[in-house]
């Protein structure tokens, strides 16, 4: 009975109610997620370009697209760490997965990422950038970015069940792992000493590869984009695992 | 058909509960065992024939709900085995896990598709569903102003639309007003008759008595009875 339809009417029907609650009662709705990116990106633009200088071309490029990159990652991980404990009376009286709740809210943030995505290549085409053959790696980074956000959200939304406090120390991780991830810099600024560690954060490969295909047009070596994907996927299948393991009988204490 | 073998299920009951990380941690660090077992449920076995109509019955804390919740499949068990054979719809309670802010309608749609039916399913049933469970007035309403009975009423209105072999049903009459519970009985004697089976807790003893085929009486976790609806029901009351 449950086939891959359930699953995809179930999740549509989620994600639905999910994108209903967050905008009830708000006056730009929608517009708030869309809002913050561009916020942002105002932000650590004056400060980064007209008072520190960056001295990178086309900077405001540059960084809406790790901007883009790194709010889906951060809303993403944030927004399925909540879902579980904002879920739980559903959880509890309903055979419901919990895979499913955690998918469902992703999926939420994906859109945003999409439609954001969008406004960057209008503002990118506005700007009188052009693309190369090298963009058609697109689709693959945004497979390994949701299977990146997959993996860790399984991974720490156990976490978040168990702990009520971890709310607060993925909030600091995640503002720790914004600076330690080349957003508003190169990574090329990072001392030598520090790149091997430096180089295994996954979201910065994603961020470095996306902007050089994306920006740059070129394609990054093949042996890089392996690692990458041996990364996400050894993060995406541990987390399965771990939330496998715990995810059912932590829904019962929550 | 339910079969239920040697089934446990045990709790951790901590004498302080331990909330947040560092508490965790200070816990660790003086390594005290501060919690004791507690077996809501121990070693029961039983079978359900398809087409019964099983009452549970027994006192707050026994183990009714949380039984049901195995059987239905929402917690695991610590031990034993649940054999079910054919489709089962849970229908627990009060309070039955909807989204408060989100209309009657809307929330239809949610449950609709935890039961495996589309956006477009529930439309063609939504008025019937409403009608069922007396509340087609407030199909618009968010549901943080329906009261409990109603919102009790229309999950259960929701739930008999897919159409399951297997009915799971906690304590309905408790919720369900006197209008509501013949409408709730005739459903059950439907079932009935298309041979499917229900098993439902009430602490309705006279319904109990009046509808079931066969009752169990659970007492702290155990069965202490089970069998004939008036011997049960009789054993259960003198013993208060």
């Amino acid at each position: 009975m449950k086939n891959l339809s359930y699953y995809y009417n179930l999740i549509k029907e989620l994600s639905w109610a999910d994108f209903k609650l967050k905008y009830y009662g708000s006056v730009l709705g929608l517009f708030w997620s869309f809002l913050k990116p561009f916020l942002m990106l105002l932000i650590l633009y004056m400060v980064f370009n007209s008072f520190l200088k960056s001295g990178i071309n086309n900077y405001h490029i540059f960084l809406l697209l790790g901007i883009t990159i790194w709010n889906f990652f951060a809303d993403g991980t944030k927004a399925s760490l909540m879902s579980i404990t904002s879920k739980k009376s559903i959880l509890q009286k309903i055979n419901l997965s919990p895979f499913i709740v955690v998918i469902s809210t992703i999926i939420h943030s994906f859109w945003t990422f999409i439609i954001t995505l969008i406004i960057f290549f209008i503002l990118f085409f506005y700007f009188g950038l052009s693309l190369s053959i090298s963009v058609l790696l697109l689709p693959v980074f945004i497979i390994l970015l949701v299977l990146l956000i997959l993996g860790t959200s399984f991974l720490v939304a156990p976490l978040h069940m168990k702990f009520k406090d971890f709310e607060h120390i993925w909030d600091v991780f995640l503002q720790m792992l914004f600076w330690a991830t080349p957003i508003v810099y190169q990574y090329t600024a990072v001392p030598d000493k520090y790149s091997d560690i430096y180089l295994l954060n996954p979201v910065t490969r994603l961020i470095v590869d996306a902007r050089n295909s994306i920006i740059y047009g070129f394609v990054p070596e093949v042996k890089q984009l392996l690692i990458t994907t041996v990364i996400i996927l050894s993060i995406f299948i541990i987390g399965l695992l771990v939330f496998k393991k715990y995810s059912r009988k932590l829904v019962e204490e929550l | 058909m339910i079969k239920i073998n040697n089934l446990s299920k045990k709790y951790n009951i901590p004498h302080e509960r331990k909330n947040t990380f560092f508490e965790m941690m200070l816990g660790y660090i003086k390594s005290q065992i501060d919690w004791e077992e507690f077996y809501a449920l121990k070693d029961i076995s039983f079978e359900i024939k398809k087409g019964e109509i099983i009452g549970l019955i027994g006192k707050n804390g026994s183990g009714k709900t949380t039984l049901l919740k195995i059987i239905s499949g929402i917690i695991p068990p610590t031990e034993g085995k649940v054999e079910i054979d054919g489709k089962v719809a849970p229908f627990l309670s009060l309070g039955i896990g909807f989204h408060h802010e989100l209309t009657a309608k809307e929330n239809l749609y949610i449950y609709g598709a935890v039961l495996g039916l589309t956006r477009k399913e529930v439309n063609e049933k939504l008025s019937h569903i409403l009608d069922f469970a007396g509340v087609k007035r407030f199909e618009d309403t968010k549901l943080k102003h329906y009261s409990s009975g109603m919102q009790a009423r229309l999950a259960f209105s929701m739930m008999i639309q897919t159409d399951p072999e297997i009915l799971i049903v906690d304590e309905i009459f408790a919720v369900g007003d006197k209008d509501f519970r013949p409408k709730c009985i005739s459903v059950f004697q439907e079932y009935k008759e298309k041979n499917k089976t229900v098993l439902f807790s009430s602490h309705s003893l006279r319904t109990i008595k009046n509808f079931c085929d066969r009752v169990i009486l659970l007492e702290d976790g155990k069965i202490t009875k089970i069998g004939n609806p008036e011997d049960v029901v009789n054993y259960y009351a003198n013993k208060k």
